[in-house]
């Protein structure tokens, strides 16, 4: 039995309501109890601020494309080296790190869970081995079904429950957390060098629309009762003008879950451009927000571009293309059989490019008109937009005006004229950032059963002591000790142990990887579907039996029941 | 001045000595230097006798000869800037590193990898190069960028794969791939060659001996008489398939 006291602790805990209150938290074998005998170990947290773990719902650290984009950039690995000290391994890696780089910084900013925002279900053991290896944060898996052909088959058959016990059967499979579609249908369509342009644009020879793959699959979703909503990248990413396919996108969802969201939308930004051309292009962060705050049945994530060097990585292979031919540097393009695909490239944000400063302004926007912060959570789409180290400055922008202020006057002329940035007045205040830092992805993920993103009694201690003391520190003019204090905690405590002490790693890791396995009737079940089976054998180069990613790959891999279909 | 580094017997010889700090600049103030066997740290005299004749001021003037079994040592010359470096022997993987002045000299064979990314100075291969002889690293969009790469017997694959600046010349024949990706720079092969210069840019390369399986996404627009060895040689651009502007150039078959 272990215990652990943190005393004089100035906790935000926004899913119990607390804000600011000074408490003791007491710890015992891993979760938050009542109370603690003497002999329990103390942390005197000094009335520094305390909040639960942070959650990361969209982020890409594992996994296959992940890895090439490591060996794309052996500038990169040259990068962040960092020297084997005590507990730690050597790291190396500034936008992607080696998997413990990722780890130790993470947890260095208080992070304890993750949630990799793309994961192929071919490609799942190597995801899995990975998650092993970023040994200090929880991990949740987003499994690709935006071009899996069974999948497009039930959903042109307008069968949402063989779509659901197809979508059941993968995740069980392949251990996955979630469904994400990205770029519903345009994946597939590259495939045959083409992309599609419009929510309803069928995808060739399978004569399915993005629009009937989504809607058919948040149903599905919400037939097997997965914790987490539909997580969705919008089709035309990236491209001016494609606001309204955002929204056209945002209008199709039904508020099917009173618990949670119906449709979780990933790195909005992206999606929220105006303008038909790179030179006409602005901002209509107004028109998304407006549709978000009419739909509380939607959660969406900023996606925040930071000036910096980066690398962006997606399954979304005709996205990369397009990108591939403004830069002409290296491109990778990938196929992932009757699954998905991906593409990766390196990218530059500049503060010269007018582009990317409306791209900066608008993720920004989104933050502050969306009214409730649990329907926006802040991320870069780590290391799409920027790596996830520049959070704490993030942070610091939607607190502080004079701080956007001040970066607004060292960018691009044109950034005024095409956003409304300028304009905004609002500054969020401690417990809007505890909200899009963890409670508002507990609730988002579904996870706050599993003890995630709250401090009550019975949850996960995972709890991140920052050397910010909120009583005495004016976030809007003091931006730079806020971005310093959220980026290094005093102490990150992971299931009841602290790990992380002035950003020192101090102990080896024991991560958990959570999976969803929803039951299905046996008549419904596609491994007993000889069809499906017999398709199974024909087209994958793998078997079916070999498919499925076997328990050794999850040493503490922790199964999410769901009574589906019920 | 002139380090004499004799490599001591060691009780597994095939583990790999990490020697990045082997530059002449770091010898002018002592041979207390640190280099790795596999994980663990050596210091200089535990692997090597160590011998130094003379004085030096400035680092142009030291010369460190490695002899004895260097084979396995790796990352000779990194970042080397100058003064002279002579091997007597073979030498292990990324030798001469982002070297970016003076002279390495190896009279055995050098692994792969020999002067990565290099920008300035003389590397002398006396035997054959390994496999990416004069490349960029993997995922680099440039390779070498300045410098003078001349190897005496044949190498590997993938030989000036990105060159992008500076010399390569091979006596001897090269694997698969020479060329590949090259941008600028100039590019001679005596011996034989499989595949050159697929996705060529730019530069200049070439190729005395007998083409295997030339790639059919080069047009030829010109057959010369190279001046300085009198050959006949056609004279291809390409590679075409990617708009390159680079130009290849093969000795003519037959009787010239």
């Amino acid at each position: 039995m272990t215990e652990l006291l943190v005393r004089n602790a100035c906790v935000i805990d926004p899913i119990r309501g607390i804000n600011g209150e000074i408490m003791d938290i007491a710890i015992r074998d891993g979760r938050i109890v009542e109370s603690v005998s003497d002999r329990a170990e103390m942390i005197d947290a000094r009335r520094c601020l305390t909040l639960p773990g942070g959650i990361d719902s969209h982020t890409h650290v594992c996994g296959t494309k992940v890895n090439f984009g490591r060996y794309m950039s052996p500038e990169d690995m040259r990068a962040g080296r960092t020297r084997r000290r005590g507990r730690m391994h050597v790291t190396s890696g500034y936008y992607v790190p080696t998997t413990f780089g990722n780890s130790y910084r993470y947890s260095a900013m208080g992070y304890t869970t993750l949630l990799e925002g793309a994961m192929a279900p071919l490609e799942a053991r190597h995801t899995h081995e990975e998650f092993t290896a970023t040994p200090h944060q929880d991990m949740l898996a987003n499994t690709l079904f935006d071009g899996n052909w069974a999948v497009m088959d039930a959903v042109r058959e307008k069968n949402i429950q063989k779509t659901a016990a197809i979508v059941g059967w993968t995740l069980n499979a392949v251990k996955g957390y979630a469904i994400k579609l990205t770029n519903p249908g345009g994946t597939e369509a590259w495939g045959w060098g083409e992309d599609l342009t419009s929510i309803h644009e069928p995808v060739r020879h399978f004569e399915v629309t993005p629009a009937e793959i989504i809607s058919t699959m948040i149903r599905a979703n919400e037939l097997l009762r997965l914790p987490h909503s539909v997580h969705l990248h919008c089709n035309n990413l990236g491209k001016p003008g494609n606001y309204q396919t955002t929204l056209a996108t945002f209008d199709l969802v039904p508020d099917l879950n009173p618990d949670r969201q119906t449709l979780y939308a990933t790195h909005v930004q992206f999606h929220a451009y105006g303008g038909g051309t790179w030179r006409n292009i602005c901002s209509k962060a107004e028109e998304i927000t407006r549709s978000i705050n009419n739909k509380p049945q939607i959660v969406m994530d900023m996606g925040q571009i930071m000036f910096c060097r980066t690398m962006t990585m997606t399954a979304d292979g005709p996205m990369e293309f397009n990108l591939h031919c403004l830069h002409h540097n290296k491109w990778s393009n990938h196929d992932v059989e009757l699954e998905t695909g991906s593409g990766i490239i390196p990218v530059t944000y500049s503060k010269k490019s007018a582009v990317n400063c409306i791209m900066w302004a608008i993720g920004l926007e989104l933050a502050l008109l969306t009214k409730s912060p649990w329907q926006c959570l802040l991320e870069t789409d780590n290391p799409n937009g920027a790596p996830f180290v520049k959070y704490p400055e993030v942070i610091g922008l939607l607190m502080s005006k004079r701080y956007r202020d001040e970066e607004c006057a060292t960018l691009h002329a044109d950034t005024e004229k095409r956003t409304s940035l300028h304009a905004l007045e609002r500054e969020m205040d401690w417990f809007d950032i505890a909200v899009m830092t963890r409670a508002g992805q507990a609730k988002a993920l579904g996870i706050i059963n599993q003890g995630k993103g709250h401090l009550g009694i019975g949850a996960e201690a995972d709890i991140a002591i920052y050397p910010i003391r909120t009583d005495s520190l004016d976030p809007a003019r003091e931006y730079r000790k806020v971005v310093e204090g959220f980026q290094k905690t005093r102490y990150t405590i992971k299931r009841g142990r602290v790990v992380s002490r002035d950003g020192e790693i101090i102990v080896d890791g024991a991560n958990a990887t959570f999976w969803t396995n929803a039951r299905i009737p046996e008549d419904l079940r596609v491994d007993n579907d000889p069809e499906f089976i017999r398709r199974f054998q024909e087209f994958y180069t793998v078997r079916m039996s070999n498919y499925p990613v076997q328990e050794v790959y999850l040493p503490r891999g922790r199964c999410v029941e769901t009574e589906s279909f019920t | 001045m002139k380090v004499i580094l004799e490599s001591k017997v060691r009780k597994k010889p095939t583990i790999p000595i990490e020697a990045e700090a082997i530059i002449p600049r770091n010898f002018l103030k002592g041979t207390d230097l640190v280099v790795y066997e596999g994980n663990k740290e050596r210091t200089l005299s535990e692997l090597f006798w160590i011998f130094v004749e003379g004085t030096a001021v400035s680092p142009e003037n030291i010369e460190v000869v490695l002899k004895g079994d260097t084979s396995r040592i790796k990352r000779v010359g990194e970042y080397m800037d100058t003064g002279s470096i002579l091997i007597s022997g073979d030498i292990g993987m990324h030798c001469g590193n982002f070297m970016s002045g003076g002279t390495i000299e190896i009279l055995g064979n050098a692994d792969a990898w020999l002067g990565r990314e290099m920008r300035g100075g003389t590397i002398l291969c006396r035997g054959n190069a390994g496999h990416y002889c004069a490349t960029g690293y993997r995922g680099e969009k440039k390779g070498m960028l300045g410098g003078k790469v001349e190897v005496f017997g044949n190498t590997g694959d993938f030989c000036a794969e990105y060159l992008a600046g500076g010399e390569v010349h091979v006596h001897g024949s090269t694997g698969d791939f020479p060329g590949i990706e090259m941008r600028g720079g100039q590019l001679t092969i005596e011996g034989d060659a499989t595949r050159p210069c697929a996705n060529m840019k730019g530069g200049t390369c070439v190729i005395l001996g007998k083409v295997h399986e030339m790639l059919p996404t080069f047009e030829r627009i010109d057959r010369i008489v190279l001046p300085e060895t009198k050959i006949t040689a056609d004279v291809y651009k390409g590679d075409v398939a990617n708009r390159g502007k680079g130009s290849l150039m093969v000795k003519c078959p037959g009787p010239a």
